[in-house]
């Protein structure tokens, strides 16, 4: 943002960055599964903002349809949910591999950007487990175009700091991670 | 907007240069000036946490508070603020920080009570649009001006007593002095008169940009003007002795705080909610695609 926007208080929300960056996961997951023995739970989610606009509803209906008949070829199922604080989620299940996640996941997020709608996206989580099952999520940042990882701990709104760096010491070198921690932002309730 | 910052800015220029002209305690009066400067920059967030009775919160003890921020964060490319409550009826929401790492966004317990979800979201919006806006560094700034000459006000009075003494004394009191420091403070009373209503102007500019930067955030502007209704008419139902304690921070909060609608527009530093309501629906309309 530039000085004169500051001065005068103007400004856009800010787009997706390049899509390349959602794509580095569909490599880095091999090193995932070979070195760290951490697997993916077959469920991806996107999460973003639903305006209340004619027009992006039927962007969102179009958009949908087209989804869950691509995922149907391949196998997965879609789902559309909207959580306690008023965004939607739209959920891939796809226990074949993790490319076909995040080209589901692309393909909804191209949608919305060719809708005129990139700005109103948040985040797409991927699901993962380690060798003793605890969940792992890799997430997404659309505005950023970054990775981090989210650990939930046991109770509430905890999570595990110390094994989320360690995986992105484990992964860092193949997945464009998060630079800024404060960035680490978790997602509670994630309706998967 | 841009005639306000001029003006703003021309009254400076007239203020230094009627200072250069009269040279008269510059120097003791620009290290106080400074200090009080950065005191204010640096220290007056944590000064006024503490006044209100704010404290910071951990995503534990408010999940919700806590997860509506993030997910605005996200949306606006900003780092988390902290995040305070403060234990007080009136609903209201307030930001502080002098910049976007130090930043606190507090919302008070009446507020969380009386918004649905949305309209909580709609107000966190707008203060993190004064956030991401730098209105307190702004403000801090502007008003930086207007300080020096209050700061002035003071120490002519107090010169101007003591030359006032010393010549019934003595006797030999410089008239030329003493008519220096009449012009000072002449000076410095019009420029904080002046500079008090343009700052008031820059204020109410800068809380309809928030409520214009939370409808984009959000994308639902009706939800604000939702909470907007809801708080200012719980604010005008409140009695005012509570209200008083929170009189100085009122430029911060999202609905002024206070209990009577007699002030001049022209001083007002939020504007009218009718205003703010009517741009909310200009912009719903816009989002809706029947603008006209």
């Amino acid at each position: 943002m530039g000085i004169f926007d500051a001065l005068v208080g103007r400004r856009s929300v800010k787009g997706p960055a390049s899509r390349e960056r959602l794509f580095a996961l569909s490599t880095a997951y091999v090193t995932l599964e070979t070195e760290q023995n951490i697997t993916s739970a077959g469920i991806a989610g996107i999460v973003f903002q639903p305006l209340a606009t004619s027009d992006f509803t039927a962007t969102v209906k179009d958009m949908e349809e087209v989804v869950k008949a691509t995922a149907g070829e391949m196998g997965a199922t879609v789902e559309s949910k909207d959580d306690s604080y008023g965004f939607r989620w739209l959920i891939v299940r796809d226990q074949s591999s993790v490319e076909d996640l995040v080209v589901s996941i692309n393909g909804v997020s191209t949608a919305l950007e060719d809708g005129g709608y990139g700005e109103r996206l948040l985040c797409a989580v991927f699901a993962f487990k380690d060798s003793a099952g605890a969940q792992i999520d890799f997430i997404y940042n659309y505005k950023r175009g970054s990775w981090y990882p989210f650990v939930p701990a046991g109770g509430a709104q905890q999570r595990s700091t110390e094994r989320e760096l360690q995986l992105k010491a484990q992964i860092g070198g193949e997945l464009p991670i998060e630079p800024e921690l404060e960035r680490w932002f978790p997602l509670w309730g994630i309706p998967f | 907007m841009l005639l306000t910052m001029f003006l703003l800015g021309l009254v400076y220029v007239v203020l230094i240069g009627a200072l250069i002209a009269s040279g008269a305690g510059g120097v003791t009066i620009a290290i106080v000036a400074v200090a009080l400067f950065g005191f204010q920059l640096f220290a007056s967030d944590k000064l006024a946490m503490a006044t209100l009775g704010a404290r910071t919160v951990t995503p534990q003890e408010a999940p919700e508070l806590h997860a509506i921020v993030e997910r605005l964060c996200i949306q606006a490319d900003l780092p988390k603020p902290r995040v305070a409550i403060m234990d007080h009826n009136m609903p209201n929401a307030f930001a502080t920080g002098r910049s976007q790492k130090s930043a606190t966004i507090c919302a008070t317990t009446g507020l969380l009570r009386m918004l649905e979800p949305a309209e909580l979201e709609g107000v966190i919006g707008h203060e993190l649009t004064h956030v991401i806006n730098r209105d307190v560094m702004v403000m801090t700034i502007a008003s930086f001006f207007a300080m020096v000459s209050a700061v002035i006000i003071r120490f002519g009075f107090w010169f101007g007593l003591f030359g006032g003494m010393g010549g019934g004394r003595g006797g030999r009191g410089g008239r030329d002095e003493e008519e220096a420091v009449i012009v000072i403070i002449l000076v410095s009373v019009i420029v904080y008169a002046i500079s008090f209503v343009l700052l008031r102007a820059l204020s109410r500019y800068r809380e309809f940009a928030a409520d214009r930067g939370s409808a984009i955030l959000t994308g639902r502007p009706s939800a604000l003007a939702s909470a907007l209704i809801k708080i200012s008419g719980a604010i005008e139902r409140i009695p005012s002795n509570d209200l008083r304690s929170a009189e100085g921070m009122s430029a911060f909060f999202i609905v002024p705080a206070r209990a009577k609608k007699s002030m001049m527009n022209i001083f007002a530093d939020h504007p009218p909610l009718d205003q703010r309501l009517a741009a909310l629906a200009r912009l719903e309309a816009q989002l809706q695609g029947t603008a006209k």
